[in-house]
């Protein structure tokens, strides 16, 4: 698989965790039982557990794909012997995955998984000055907060979606997971067209004009008035990533519609260089309003309006979640599990919400000493908040699933009689 | 189905129906049949037909080959037109003449509609044997439906929802609409005025305070979802009425994947093997002609001439189409390839001729020559990817080489990104460069290209291409003059003419 190559080529050894680690934390602190739980969608073991393909990658580079369990106990003693870096999750078959060898390819099908979305900082690089590459600091870490704030709310609204987690990718990223059973279900085809409807940013070429059709849909207006607010201060003022001169050209000016006022700003701004993001966005209206000849007022007004929506297309080039594309689009892709420790970091990949920053995320190393400390008592450590925020989460999955199980069964009863 | 009806043809005959009539009395009987006339008067009461149940009755050979060949070739030129990117009215222009000569509907002619009814079920049989060719039949019979369905009256069309009987078809209140008007008029009003062509604000109020909306689970109106042209809340999509014909469509396409599945495995007892199959098996493989197939007629040829070393040559490089071009220039400036852009080039080459261990040997002196990576580094991280393609790892796929249109669905290219198509993903500055001074083109010829990039006909600016760069249409008598849809077709093209011109030199 590509991501473990991508991945150890990145990660680089004796930073991360060491294996007697990672066996530490299998054996006293990964939740399993939530975990397991949550996959099956219920307590008892079933179809969607046992049929469930998770992947283990090796601190080697090597990846085995085809795993599944069928008891907690198991799941918690093979991934404790083959103790892995991290695992992944696959999709839930029509038969269990581990017996992939002994039944022909093509009878393998997936038939359901989780609707997954992955953000990742490196996507939001153009317009991050604070950090580069694998950092991350509590500022462009917003990026992520108002990402998830987008999604949600578009989840929940747009697709009726409730029982959805955000989890930390453990260095600069986030993964949400949708459980609900409808999202489940959605082929191949499906999964791409609400990533579609999702994806708004789709090109990461700077110089390409969003263009985006009028008037917005309502998705794109309601996303535009929840990030316009935080516009100046993230992207104008802490940002501030077109105060690079070059920058404001390749990526600020593309975005405008008219070629002469693009001449005058270019002009302007190469005989006043390195003007703040927030000077130039307003020089542009001001430059507009006093270089440029209007043959009518109506011609004007147009102009201004047309100008006003590059604008507001700029706003959600810049801040409209970027999505890794891959991940959502099919049944089978496999996905990190929460509560992994992410093997550069040593980060637990922990549940998370719109008010976490990274450093709030613990350290593998840190729990191993709060555990020292307080006797092995893991409700002790500085994990419990989020095993606690989990177990609530998997409670409401299981919940809905046995009502909706209890109304499907009553519904056949009915049609019996 | 079929042996249902053989074994009915095999009754008869047992029980001495020859008696009565001839076989060919029998035919012609059949078709004059009033019990038949009144059959497809109900099927195609609103002259379209969801073919929901198979044909019973009996044609001969000649007209089982016959029909079928003729509505393939619709649904080719339907295909045609969705590898070219021609959008649903350019489609309707040019299918409309074919159709009207081929598969008319409008008619009331009884011979006419079981053409249609029958043609459709033989070619089931014809495409229902993989993946591929069942997509690719669904998305034209699809296609085919939808075009129809628009060039009917709106009272043929109304008549034929009507019998459509489809889930989920509720109408929403007057409260509802009212209550979500802005959000339902704003998602809608594009269409409107792109779809149906009503330019004038008023003209599109008028038209949305008369529109029922359809209020539906959104997963069955997706493609609408997907391109953001439809309303939806809480799970539901609410679906304007003069859209609905995507709903319909969709359910069409669903129902005929689970037909044709079902066929796929009824056919194995298909108890026939002299008459029927030979005809499907020719008819099914026709429909592949459009598709590039590199082993059969240039593999051998190509065998071995194809190296790490050789590729590198301006003999072979000058047939490269620009996208291989463009894959070539960034690995030799990187000494690198992101995964997208390995898996492109790498099949390409593959489908040039290029055997496993020339590939390995390519791609890690292209890899480790910058001396950026090391031999080991390149094993560990690549050499599995590589193999992998060649179907020697995991899978064992035999992967073919990508055509245009998996090129273009593929995730475009970000910076220091090189696959995907130079047409669609270049600025309009860097091609233009490109076509004027890097393959000498004039003027007209560069806003002839440019021309095709900007109605995003991407394959046919490459062809125009082709032709530009191999001295016109005239010189291309070697193949047909179809245009070009996948990268190796340029490739083989180009070289085959090459080695014509080397030929006539000597």
């Amino acid at each position: 698989m590509t991501t473990s190559v991508a991945q150890t080529s990145e990660s680089k050894p004796g930073n991360g965790p060491s294996t007697s680690d990672m066996q530490y934390y299998y054996q006293y602190l990964y939740p399993f039982k939530p975990i397991f739980t949550w996959l099956n969608h219920s307590p008892k073991p079933g179809r969607d557990m046992i049929n469930r393909e998770l992947a283990m990658a090796f601190r080697s580079g090597a990846y085995k794909r085809y795993n599944s369990f069928d008891s907690v106990q198991e799941f918690k003693n093979q991934i404790q012997r083959a103790n892995p870096d991290r695992f992944e999750i696959g999709a839930i078959y029509n038969k269990p995955p581990r017996n992939m060898d002994s039944i022909l390819k093509a009878e393998m099908k997936p038939l359901e998984k989780e609707v997954v979305f992955d953000i990742d900082m490196d996507d939001y690089d153009s317009y991050r000055t604070c950090c580069s590459g694998a950092s991350v600091c509590s500022k462009c870490w917003k990026f992520i907060s108002l990402a998830m704030k987008v999604i949600n709310v578009a989840l929940v609204e747009d697709f009726g979606y409730e029982d959805f987690i955000w989890v930390f990718s453990g260095r600069r990223g986030a993964h949400c997971w949708v459980s609900d059973k409808r999202s489940r279900l959605l082929s191949d085809i499906q999964r791409r067209s609400v990533l579609d409807y999702m994806n708004v940013v789709r090109e990461r070429n700077l110089d390409k004009r969003l263009n985006l059709k009028r008037p917005y849909h309502p998705h794109l207006t309601r996303s535009l008035d929840i990030l316009k607010p935080y516009f100046v201060e993230i992207i104008l003022r802490e940002q501030d990533p077109w105060r690079d001169d070059d920058m404001a050209f390749g990526s600020l000016l593309t975005g405008l519609h008219d070629k002469n006022l693009i001449e005058v700003l270019k002009r302007y701004w190469k005989s006043n260089p390195r003007r703040s993001s927030e000077q130039k966005w307003s020089d542009i209206d001001a430059l507009a309003a006093s270089q440029l000849k209007h043959p009518s007022s109506s011609k004007k007004t147009d102009f201004f309006n047309k100008l006003h929506e590059c604008k507001e297309d700029l706003v959600l080039a810049t801040l409209y979640p970027k999505l890794d594309v891959e991940v959502t689009k099919q049944t089978i892709h496999l996905l990190k599990a929460p509560f992994c420790i992410h093997p550069a970091t040593g980060n637990v990949c922990v549940p998370i919400n719109e008010t976490f920053i990274p450093s709030n995320a613990p350290k593998l190393i840190e729990l191993q000493r709060e555990m020292e400390a307080n006797g092995n008592k893991v409700e002790n450590t500085s994990l419990q908040p989020f095993l606690d925020q989990f177990q609530q989460f998997v409670n409401q999955v299981t919940r809905k699933e046995l009502a909706s199980a209890k109304r499907e069964r009553e519904d056949d009863v009915d049609s019996q009689f | 189905m079929f042996r249902q009806s053989k074994r009915r043809v095999a009754n008869r005959r047992n029980f001495g129906d020859q008696v009565s009539r001839t076989p060919g009395k029998f035919i012609l009987n059949g078709i004059t049949s009033e019990e038949e006339k009144q059959l497809y008067q109900s099927l195609y009461e609103s002259k379209l037909s969801f073919y929901e149940v198979p044909p019973k009755g009996e044609i001969t050979l000649e007209q089982f080959e016959l029909w079928a060949i003729d509505r393939l070739k619709v649904l080719l030129e339907i295909e045609s037109c969705v590898q070219r990117n021609k959008t649903a009215k350019e489609i309707e222009i040019i299918v409309k003449p074919l159709l009207q000569k081929l598969l008319p509907f409008t008619t009331e002619d009884l011979q006419d509609r079981k053409k249609d009814y029958y043609s459709h079920f033989i070619l089931r049989l014809c495409f229902c044997r993989s993946k591929e060719l069942r997509e690719k039949f669904i998305r034209s019979e699809t296609m085919l439906l939808k075009l129809r369905f628009n060039m009917m009256t709106s009272r043929d069309q109304a008549k034929f929802v009507q019998t459509l009987n489809l889930p989920f078809l509720q109408f929403i209140s007057d409260e509802e609409k009212e209550q979500l008007s802005t959000q339902l008029y704003q998602t809608i009003s594009s269409s409107l005025q792109f779809q149906l062509n009503l330019t004038d604000e008023t003209a599109r109020r008028q038209y949305f305070e008369q529109e029922k909306f359809i209020k539906l689970p959104f997963e069955s109106v997706i493609e609408l979802v997907g391109a953001r042209q439809v309303f939806i809340k809480k799970g539901y999509a609410y679906l304007p009425q003069f859209q609905q014909l995507n709903h319909i469509a969709n359910e069409f396409a669903n129902m005929l994947s689970l037909a044709l599945t079902k066929t796929y495995q009824t056919i194995p007892r298909l108890n026939e093997d002299d008459r029927l199959l030979p005809i499907l098996h020719h008819l099914s493989t026709g429909y592949t002609i459009t598709n590039f197939q590199q082993h059969d007629q240039f593999g051998q040829a190509s065998q071995g001439e194809i190296n790490a070393k050789s590729v590198y040559s301006s003999a072979i490089q000058e047939n490269f189409p620009l996208c291989a071009k463009n894959l070539m220039s960034g690995l030799k400036e990187n000494h690198h390839l992101r995964y997208q852009g390995r898996q492109q080039l790498s099949f390409f080459l593959k489908g040039i001729g290029m055997d496993v261990d020339e590939a390995l040997q390519f791609w890690s002196d292209a890899f480790t020559s910058g001396g950026q990576m090391t031999q080991e580094k390149f094993n560990k991280e690549y050499r599995y990817n590589f193999r992998h393609n060649y179907g020697l790892e995991g899978n064992r796929i035999n992967y073919k080489p990508w055509d245009c249109r998996t090129i273009l669905s593929r995730p475009r290219p970000s910076r220091g990104e090189y696959h995907g198509c130079p047409y669609r993903d270049w600025n309009v500055d860097k091609l233009t460069l490109e076509l004027s001074q890097g393959m000498s083109l004039n003027p007209s010829q560069v806003t002839s290209v440019l021309d095709s990039v900007q109605r995003t006909e991407y394959t046919i600016a490459c062809t125009k291409v082709f032709e530009m760069t191999h001295g016109g249409s005239a010189n291309t008598e070697i193949n047909d003059q179809s245009h070009i849809a996948h990268p190796n077709l340029y490739y083989e093209r180009s070289r085959q003419l090459q080695k014509k011109a080397g030929a006539a030199i000597k």
